[in-house]
């Protein structure tokens, strides 16, 4: 007992074993335990034609594990085919898998955008708030700008406070007049009213 | 130019480099790294036949996998530490994490294999080698228990020097005197070099956090210390890490990340467990 010593020499040991191919991984995509099924997700990254297969899983896939790695393989492609696929199930029902995805819609900058006037225009106001969620984090120069047209022009309040939830880590004291005016808009809503008064002595620093 | 180095790296040079360099390894450098990225880059081109940026980055993207790239990785990584840096961290391990270890896999009459504990990365061996002092010296299970110890990094060099385990007096600086007699040789000039008995504890292995062909070799770990790597890395590659150490852990087992790093952030896969001595990341037990 105690620390097990190694008999041979201590070289640094590259690891390289031999991954599985594609075929086997789609294959395991189906397998009853959830933590091949992930690992059978993870190994797909490179895997272009695995696309459509791993789209389709978003929508059935029941153990979020399985879904946080089919979503993080599929990020990393950042192509307007899979943001395209990914963004419909902001509309889900289930609050898992709708906010899942749009924390690997946030990180695909190169792809989103391209899905932004679709999104913003969405008849689901509970879409638009999922869209001010992606904007959130979605490391792109003009996020704040889309956030700001939000919340300039969004008929919901919920959508608008989404919004000014979303732009209020980057905001500055020049946005204090656009929360302001959003204010003005929706006057009986409580939450977006509170959420403004909250945020105003620290960006006019008169906290 | 704006923001032209000695390499005469362009702003779009620059651009594509990080591209490139993202893509092989998931560290992202922003342009705020600029004069680090230029530095580091300067000198892999004076140690190469190629004498211009240009000339040197087609060399390079050619070769690939080769000894060129791991040059590179071994420059814009960053390895600087020490002996029981962010200690508190070891004593959760001693005193809450390696007895609920135990107890989870049914004590030590009944546990079965070692407990296995991965430093990744392991830079140049202090950690891996704190994990192991701190052990022999303060842990009375020690004896009854087999402890396996890996250390691992993408950087053959520090690899190198974590297998050799001779430091400088300021990476020894925190070890009480008595372990310095204990497990450590004087090799002359102010340095120290950890003794057979140890290094031959800890297993090194080179592999990328974000390669999860390669981290599938990473199995059944019960303590996993990732400490100051993912902040280096953006949310899509921070994510994939994460994946893959899940991937290494055996289901119930703890993470450790730097003081600074939060997985909140990263991903929801891990569960977090508030400790006495702070915030550690568990793979939940419900998950094979």
């Amino acid at each position: 007992m105690g620390l097990v010593r190694k008999q041979a020499p201590r070289e640094p040991e590259e690891v390289l074993p031999e991954p599985p191919d594609t075929g086997t991984l789609l294959g395991q995509l189906d397998d009853p335990d959830p933590d091949c099924r992930r690992e059978a997700a993870l190994g797909l990254v490179e895997a272009a034609e695995a696309v459509p297969e791993l789209l389709a899983r978003v929508g059935t896939e029941k153990d979020p594990r399985v879904l946080e790695s089919i979503l993080t393989t599929l990020a990393a492609r950042d192509t307007e085919e899979v943001a395209g696929g990914l963004a419909v199930h902001l509309a889900s029902d289930e609050a898992v898998l709708r906010t899942a995805v749009a924390a690997a819609l946030a990180t695909m900058p190169r792809s989103v955008p391209a899905l932004l006037p679709d999104l913003l225009a969405a008849p689901d106001h509970d879409v638009r708030v999922m869209t001010a969620m992606v904007l959130a984090d979605l490391p792109h120069p003009e996020a704040h700008d889309w956030l700001v047209k939000m919340i300039c022009e969004d008929p919901h309040p919920n959508v608008v406070t989404g919004a000014i939830d979303a732009l209020l880590p980057s905001a500055t004291a020049e946005d204090a007049q656009l929360l302001r005016d959003a204010v003005e808009r929706f006057p009986d809503d409580p939450f977006l009213r509170f959420t403004v008064n909250t945020a105003l002595p620290r960006l006019t620093g008169t906290a | 130019m704006a923001g032209a180095a000695a390499t005469g790296l362009s702003d779009a040079d620059f651009t594509r480099f990080c591209e490139y360099f993202y893509k092989r390894t998931g560290i992202h450098f922003t342009s705020a790294k600029r004069y680090f990225v230029d530095k580091r880059i300067d000198t892999c081109i004076r140690n190469s036949p190629y004498d211009t940026f240009g000339s040197w980055f087609a060399a390079l993207r050619t070769s690939d996998q080769g000894p060129m790239l791991q040059e590179l990785i071994n420059q814009l990584t960053v390895n600087e530490t020490y002996f029981l840096r962010e200690d508190y961290q070891f004593d959760a391990m001693l005193t809450t994490v390696l007895p609920n270890v135990l107890a989870a896999r049914g004590g030590i009459s009944r546990i079965a294999g070692p407990v296995k504990i991965l430093s990744l990365p392991c830079s140049t061996g202090e950690e891996p080698y704190s994990i192991a002092l701190r052990l022999l010296e303060e842990w009375d299970q020690i004896d009854h228990v087999d402890v396996e110890i890996h250390g691992a990094d993408i950087d053959s060099d520090v690899l190198a020097k974590a297998a050799h385990a001779s430091y400088g007096e300021r990476s020894v600086q925190r070890v009480p005197k008595a372990w310095l007699n204990k497990y450590f040789v004087a090799v002359g000039a102010g340095r120290y070099q950890v003794d057979e008995g140890i290094r031959s504890a800890v297993t090194l292995h080179k592999v990328n956090i974000c390669d999860t062909a390669a981290m599938r070799s990473f199995r059944d770990f019960d303590i996993v210390f990732c400490r100051n790597v993912l902040i280096y890395f953006d949310e899509l590659s921070s994510r994939r890490a994460a994946e893959n150490l899940y991937g290494a852990m055996r289901p119930g087992g703890y993470l450790f990340l730097g003081h600074s790093e939060s997985m909140s952030r990263i991903s929801p896969i891990f569960t977090p467990t508030r400790l006495p001595e702070g915030l550690v990341y568990q793979r939940p037990t419900g998950a094979k």
